[in-house]
């Protein structure tokens, strides 16, 4: 290279030999051709500052003050007064040509370009010919920047957290509120206006920083700009990151067919591309190497692209194959960490130039890229059927859990109704019992009322006065009597056979009513239809099956051929592997349906048994109304029952009472009576005595005694009728009260007997006749309290002194 | 000297950006407080080993996450292998605290079918005068999602050790218990070596590099 460049000893001649070696005119605003003096004493004091920022590298605000002017044509070839080594001269030179012919030297010297970037932008060029290379000046967004300034960003408090943790070992950006920090801040705020898709995202401030290492705010915004749109770089730091799992995919497949051995220690010990390769691309290595080494690399980036971190990664990754092999996942990762970063202290050369050995093959990537867009969107798909899927079977879930609480109500339901039916069924028994009793009650009772009636006909048939009458008289009543209670008792069981017989006829009916046919029919219909959907279910769940084990062999089968796709080259199989996950995804797919399909049919069972349960329970509510309806029909009629007993009851009571009453009227009327009748009997023994004086004093006075003694048997006979007449009411009395049929005998008895008895010779036959009537008489007269008659039978007539014992009242 | 570890746990570190999820890490791993460092571009990686009782050592390795809600496409890949996390927020800054709740949905949406014990983290404690969040409702939301609340401070070394011991010990827990089962495939739990068994590569690296038993 530097044989191109002739020995400079002037200023003049270099640039008038590089500018006479020029065949396109128009290159620099300011020809060089011009030279006066005064431009050389400009030259020189520009020189004089180049070399102290050489040494200084670290002042941006006089690299702003040298680097405002760099758009202009940069007079490099200070090697008059430089301490420059003859390579470095030689170098400064040729990128001096190359930054003044640049037009040309791109379109026509691209290689050479390349090469020479390859080996290194020198630090003094970098910021113009970075800009130069992104064709970054002269973009009208130049002029928008302080105004952009001035906006209000929404990424600001994000931007202002991360800008203090960029570099932060770098002095630029050390300090706190340093000017290193705020311009990082400005192009970082000003960069997230302009792109808002963006915005604002960690990692690109490594990169802008780098920029503003070397050149001013404005200009590394143009850049930067420049950098995101052309480069890539704005798709891999937009918020879906897509471009970078794009990366991570290419890369992966760089290191399979590159590097076999690694790949598969990789895959077996689950190390990610992403674990170490993310922080490569997003920031070009500036996480990764120290300065000089990124920043070498970042020139071939801004000369040919992303392109290079794939190189360099591929190189990085070669050249550390022997360590790596033998380390597992944390031992790699800590090798990433500690030792990768320092692997190139002593100089990049050597990775770039091993990455320059790597294979790129830019037709492929393109290839990969379609795969991977096309197995992303494939991803996005299922996701979004799986997030679909998974709505669809909660909701069928809590239908389901719905319907069963419903059918478990439903059920309760049921049980109830059938409790309360078995309930009435008992009633129902325990009513044809009573029936069956009351039936068999009124058979005897029927029987019985037979024989009475066969009694009575025999009594009726049989002659009147056979026994004593009275006798057949109280039995005739006493018959009577049953008669109307076995008749009452009849009726009554009349009544109660008859409404147990009607009770029977509605239990009957009743009973009758529930096997109804149609009902059976109904029934018999929804079983068919429920049978009928469950077949269908199962043949559809044995279809489903079917696929599923279809699919299953196919899954099988994929994942046979999945196990060596490592092995084979990718290219062969890609078709039949897209077919396979096309399967994998039916799989999954005819899964999910059957679970669906379930729920379904489960949900159509909960239904069917909903209906029949809702159908039983109209019945059995029917059935309880009737019966309710019963019952109270039943209880109304036995209120009335009862009401009608009490008031014959009553009746009872009331003639009774009334029977009670004459019977005390009857015993009053016969104490009066026995009490006259002493009083007479008492005159009576009176009257004896006086006739037993005068019949002393007749026997004492012979001549008016007869008379005087016919005087006294006149009253005696007077006084003795009366008597007889009180006894025949007292006889009468004595009897029971209704033989009226008795009292005119006993009277017609009593007067005959009324003739004297005092004539002792002239004892007629008939009063001896009449003795034991009297006798029968003084017999009854012994029941009465009053007179102690009881020895003397048959002489109470006799006025004879013993007689005056008896008169003792 | 050997290390020898009964179980092998995962976790993973999650939260908001700036909340100090790799200042927490860094104090816990390397016992150092960095003022300043980098944001973590990705996923970062840590390891270190910690005694719950007396003989039993636990081997944690821990995936430091970027905040940032567009890595989440990157992070969401690391839920899945594993068992535990810290659910980190600032107490300083509320909406951190307010975001919790999305940063679980996430977890649990990407883990499926496993699940993760997480631990939520009251970080930058020792900023008391610009507490926005209050230990009472914090520990009330950690309650209303079964878990437990710390609250720690990387810069003054408060309950670091505690935080993570404490985690880890509820995982062990579950994991003797049967209840979280070491699965093939499952990176989140693996079972340790008995020092008859070499495993070459684990032994070159561990013997130097961070061995706090």
């Amino acid at each position: 290279m530097a044989s191109q460049v002739a020995t400079p000893t002037s200023l003049q001649t270099p640039t008038t030999s590089s500018s006479t070696s020029l065949s396109s005119p128009a290159l620099s605003p300011s020809s060089p051709a011009q030279l006066s003096p005064d431009d050389v004493e400009l030259l020189a004091k520009l020189e004089e500052q180049n070399r102290l920022l050489e040494t200084d590298s670290k002042s941006l605000r006089s690299m702003n003050g040298s680097r405002r002017n760099s758009g202009s044509s940069l007079v490099s070839s200070s090697s008059a007064s430089s301490n420059l080594s003859h390579l470095e001269e030689d170098t400064w030179i040729l990128w001096g040509r190359i930054v003044n012919e640049w037009e040309e030297v791109r379109k026509k010297k691209e290689k050479q370009l390349k090469d020479l970037v390859r080996k290194g932008i020198p630090h003094h060029f970098r910021a113009i010919v970075w800009q130069l290379l992104c064709n970054a000046q002269n973009m009208p967004i130049k002029d928008q920047y302080s105004e952009l300034l001035k906006m209000t960003s929404p990424c600001e408090k994000l931007i202002r957290r991360d800008i203090a943790r960029t570099y932060p070992e770098h002095e630029f950006f050390k300090e706190k509120d340093s000017l290193g920090q705020e311009v990082l801040f400005n192009v970082m705020k000003a960069y997230s206006l302009v792109d808002r898709e963006v915005g604002y995202c960690q990692g690109s401030a490594f990169i802008v920083g780098l920029l503003l290492m070397q050149m001013p705010e404005e200009e590394a915004f143009c850049v930067f700009v420049k950098l995101m749109q052309d480069y890539r770089l704005r798709e891999l730091f937009k918020p879906s990151m897509a471009e970078l799992g794009l990366c991570m995919y290419q890369f992966e497949s760089m290191i399979q067919e590159q590097l076999p051995e690694l790949h598969m220690h990789f895959q077996a010990q689950s190390f990610h591309t992403s674990m170490y390769a993310s922080s490569w691309f997003l920031t070009i290595f500036l996480t990764s190497y120290p300065l000089p080494v990124a920043t070498r690399i970042f020139d071939i980036f801004m000369c040919e692209g992303l392109e290079i971190v794939f190189r360099v990664g591929l190189a990085i990754l070669q050249m550390n194959q022997a360590e790596l092999i033998q380390l597992d996942m944390e031992g790699m990762l800590q090798h990433f960490q500690k030792v990768i970063p320092h692997q190139f202290d002593s100089g990049p050369d050597k990775v770039i130039q091993a990455a320059y050995q790597v294979k790129y093959n830019a037709k492929k990537m393109k290839k990969l890229e379609k795969e991977y867009t096309t197995i992303k969107t494939k991803e996005m798909e299922e996701q979004v059927e799986i997030k679909r899927l998974r709505t669809e079977n909660r909701l069928l879930k809590q239908r389901i859990d719905t319907l069963e609480k419903e059918s478990a109500s439903l059920a309760d339901r049921l049980i109830q109704g059938q409790v309360t039916r078995a309930q009435e069924a008992e009633e129902n028994y325990l009513v044809k019992r009573e029936l069956a009793t009351v039936k068999q009650q009124s058979e005897e009772a029927t029987a019985q009322l037979e024989r009475a009636r066969k009694t009575i006909r025999q009594l009726q048939q049989q002659p009147q006065a056979k026994g004593p009458p009275r006798f057949s008289e109280e039995s005739v009543l006493q018959l009577e009597k049953e008669l109307v209670q076995a008749r009452l008792k009849e009726a009554e069981s009349h009544c109660a056979l008859k409404e147990m017989q009607d009770k029977i006829l509605d239990m009957e009916k009743r009973n009758s009513s529930l096997p109804d046919d149609t009902n059976v029919a109904r029934l018999q219909e929804e079983l068919i239809g429920v049978k009928l959907r469950e077949a269908e279910a199962l043949t559809g769940l044995k279809e489903l099956r079917q696929q599923v084990r279809d699919l299953e062999e196919h899954w099988q089968r994929h994942l046979a051929r999945t196990a060596s796709r490592w092995k084979d080259s990718p290219k062969k199989n890609t078709l039949s592997e897209l077919q396979d996950e096309l399967m994998s995804v039916r799989l999954r797919e005819a899964e999910v349906q059957a679970e669906l399909r379930e729920t379904r049919q489960r949900l159509l069972e909960m239904e069917t048994q909903n209906q029949i349960h809702s159908n039983q329970l109209r019945r059995a509510e029917q059935e309880s109304h009737c019966l309710q309806e019963r019952v109270k029909m039943l209880t109304t009629q036995n209120k009335d029952l009862n009401v009608q007993l009490q008031e014959i009851k009553r009746r009872q009571a009331e003639i009774e009472c009334k029977s009670k009453e004459e019977v005390m009227a009857v015993r009053l009327r016969e104490a009066d009576n026995i009490a006259a009748m002493a009083e007479l009997q008492q005159q009576i023994s009176e009257l004896e005595i006086q006739k037993e004086e005068g019949k002393v004093q007749g026997q004492l006075n012979h001549t008016d005694s007869s008379q005087y003694i016919r005087d006294l048997k006149d009253q005696i006979s007077e006084l003795k009728q009366e008597i007889c007449c009180l006894k025949g009411q007292k006889g009468l009395v004595s009897q029971p009260s209704f033989d009226g049929i008795h009292i005119v005998n006993h009277y017609m008895g009593v007067g005959e007997s009324y003739q004297s008895s005092d004539d002792d010779g002239a004892k007629d036959p008939d009063l001896q006749s009449l003795q034991p009537r009297s006798g029968g008489r003084i017999r009854l007269r012994a029941k009465l309290e009053d007179t102690d008659s009881d020895e003397d039978d048959g002489d109470a007539l006799r006025l004879s002194v013993p007689q005056s014992k008896s008169t003792t009242v | 000297m050997e290390t020898i570890w009964l179980y092998q746990f995962r976790l993973i570190v999650i939260g908001d950006s700036t909340v100090g999820k790799s200042c927490l890490i860094r104090r816990f791993t390397e016992g150092r407080f960095a003022q300043v460092s980098d944001p973590t571009v990705g996923v970062d990686f840590f390891s270190r080993l910690v005694e719950i009782e007396p003989g039993k050592r636990i081997k944690l390795q821990i995936w430091d996450t970027a905040g940032q809600e567009r890595f989440r496409s990157i992070t969401r890949a690391y839920y899945r292998n594993s068992v535990g996390g810290l659910l980190l927020f600032d107490i300083t800054n509320r909406r951190s605290f307010q975001n919790v709740h999305n940063w679980l949905e996430e977890a649990r949406s990407h883990v499926q079918p496993h699940s993760i014990v997480f631990l939520l983290v009251g970080h930058k404690c020792d900023l008391e005068a610009q507490r926005q969040v209050t230990q009472h409702e914090a520990e009330k939301l950690a309650g209303a999602y079964g878990m437990r609340y710390v609250e720690t401070s990387a810069r003054d070394a408060i309950n670091v050790e505690k935080a993570f011991v404490d985690l880890t010990r509820e995982i062990f827990e579950l994991v003797r218990s049967g209840d979280i089962q070491i699965q093939d495939g499952w990176e989140g739990v693996k079972s340790g070596f008995v020092p008859n068994m070499v495993h070459s590569s684990e032994e070159v690296t561990k013997g130097s590099r961070q061995c706090f038993c």
